[in-house]
């Protein structure tokens, strides 16, 4: 293939610059004191650096229980939806029974219907079950995902059936096979629910919204709205809060970038 | 005998029951968390439900103040043009960028990775990002333009600003994900077809209009599904955006059932508009899938 001209190049890094530029400024902006940061003069970098940001937001409003809410909300949620959504998938890959297909339809159907459509009434569910502002109702209830479900059907597909067969013969329980055998098969599926889930929890907010009223419950993402839809926004606290929510993201993202980009063409294709 | 004919037909009835215990706790938790709620809620919209007396059935009263209702109009208009802008925008966006990545650069991983980052970012932190950028008291895009001689603009306190804003932050932050399916579908067109239209003497142009773009429509009904429906349901972003404002001139559907159902604690009324709101979700997709299949068997 023939190299990219210089045109390419000059287009490629303008774009780059649209995309990461705004995210290093906030970055930048993190460690900045509070007479900069209410300066109309802005600069992108500051003048002066502090870290007395990001300790006001550790003093502040239950920092660290936050990022503890969010931490155990998105890595109970994430292993749930690993196991759940396997076993669907295996079961709608592997046998036939009556109604299979309607079931697989009607799973793919709640596509159609966003979480925002129906909050309202899932309020009043959650009260009735007694989830309502307790952190599993931002474990349980997200950790069945249809595009988890389908991610999973497709590729468990591709195992054949006679070693489950020969498995089977040999005595083997159900569930054994599925952890000896269907589980190890399904590695690169469960890496992508696992990272995905991990995002999406992580980054949630429709959920913890519905969900949870008393700050000592606070997610993130819930805590960050809330500062920042004061009246008075305390920048400083909120850009270290933010800025900080971002990192585990960034590890997460560096160390499953091909993961990534193969699951969203992936989950995309429902 | 009688015995053994007895235990092979339970080890058929539990080897044939083996599917629907893999299946169940997904269905238990979507009928719990999304077909009941979905059953309360069209039961809901026909009731004067305030979340904490008893609900009284009202009939069509819902239906018929929503038709009366302007705030949920304007909520609701605002919404269709918003996706009626913004898609468009992505959907080029994405497929520009897409056509950039596939092209042999250095470091193309780098780049890729770099147009990716923003969907890793929380709707709610990119709202609030961009509202500290845009701010127009102490925001960076004042300090620029008045720093390159021009006024200083309102930013987010004029209404057309922060409604384009909009357009523009959604667009950023979700470039990246379409721009991966489209390049997922450009790397799938087979290279023959380009020898060929290259032979046949087509330019650049014509080969992308003429050979490349009718070979990702796939990817292109899903890009244009898939946004058209986030844009539909947007809220998180505008939360710390602009919260609605100014004037409500960025207030969409989602946040207008919300404060509905959660602020004026009219639950019946808010979800009659959520039902509404489903019936727009399924007509456009339905819509395009017609559409995009009737097409398919034209061609």
């Amino acid at each position: 293939m023939r190299k990219a001209g210089i045109g390419s190049y000059v287009i490629a890094f303008i774009f780059l610059t649209i995309f990461l530029l705004p995210v290093f400024y906030i970055v930048f902006s993190s460690f900045k004191p509070s007479s900069e940061l209410t300066s109309a003069a802005q600069t992108f970098f500051p003048r002066e650096w502090t870290f007395r940001n990001f300790t006001r937001a550790f003093e502040r409003g239950n920092f660290v229980l936050f990022i503890w809410n969010t931490f155990f909300v998105a890595v109970l949620s994430t292993l749930l939806a690993v196991l759940i959504n396997t076993m669907s998938g295996y079961a709608l890959a592997k046998f036939r029974f009556k109604g299979d297909k309607i079931i697989l339809i009607l799973i793919l159907s709640t596509i159609m219907l966003p979480l925002e459509v129906i909050m309202v009434p899932i309020f009043s569910v959650l009260r009735f079950f007694g989830l309502y502002n307790s952190l599993w109702a931002l474990i349980i209830p997200p950790a069945a995902t249809p595009t988890g479900i389908f991610l999973m059907r497709q590729f468990l597909l591709k195992i054949p059936d006679e070693v489950l067969e020969s498995a089977r013969i040999d005595g083997a329980s159900e569930w054994r096979i599925f952890y000896s055998i269907v589980a190890p098969n399904a590695k690169p599926a469960i890496a992508t629910i696992a990272i995905f889930s991990f995002m999406w929890r992580w980054n949630d907010y429709v959920w913890p919204l519905i969900a949870i009223a008393s700050p000592r419950r606070y997610t993130l993402q819930l805590a960050i709205a809330n500062f920042a839809g004061e009246y008075n926004i305390d920048w400083n606290s909120t850009l270290a809060m933010s800025v900080v929510s971002m990192i585990p993201m960034l590890i997460v993202f560096l160390i499953f970038q091909r993961q990534f980009v193969q699951g969203t063409v992936e989950t995309g294709m429902k | 005998m009688q015995v053994e004919q007895e235990s092979k037909s339970l080890l058929t009835f539990k080897t044939k029951m083996v599917p629907y215990l893999f299946l169940a706790p997904n269905l238990i938790i979507f009928s719990i968390f999304i077909i009941l709620p979905a059953i309360i809620g069209i039961y809901y919209s026909f009731t004067d439900f305030d979340g904490l007396r008893s609900p009284n059935w009202v009939g069509f009263e819902n239906y018929r103040r929503l038709w009366e209702d302007d705030r949920f109009r304007a909520a609701m208009w605002n919404t269709i043009r918003l996706v009626v802008a913004t898609v468009p925008i992505v959907f080029m966006t994405s497929l520009f960028i897409a056509l950039i990545i596939i092209r042999p650069l250095k470091a193309r991983g780098f780049f890729r990775a770099s147009y990716y980052w923003p969907v890793m970012i929380s709707l709610i932190v990119v709202g609030f990002m961009w509202q500290w950028i845009l701010n127009p008291r102490f925001g960076l895009f004042n300090s620029v333009i008045t720093g390159l001689g021009f006024n200083a603009s309102s930013t987010l306190l004029d209404a057309r600003f922060a409604w384009w804003g909009v357009v523009f932050i959604f667009t950023w932050s979700r470039a990246g994900y379409y721009m991966i399916m489209f390049v997922a579908a450009l790397l799938s067109v087979p290279v023959q077809l380009y020898e060929a239209a290259q032979i046949d003497g087509a330019s650049k142009l014509q080969r992308f209009w003429y050979v490349t773009y009718p070979s990702i429509k796939p990817a292109r009904i899903m890009v244009f599904i898939l946004a058209a429906m986030e844009v539909f349901k947007i809220y998180p972003i505008i939360v710390t955006f602009t919260g609605g404002g100014p004037f409500r001139a960025t207030r969409f559907t989602v946040q207008h059932i919300y404060e509905t159902a959660f602020q004026s604690y009219e639950v019946g009324y808010a979800s009659a508009m959520s039902v509404i709101m489903l019936l727009f979700v399924t007509v456009f997709t339905g819509i395009n899938f017609f559409v995009s299949s009737r097409g398919e068997r034209d061609a």
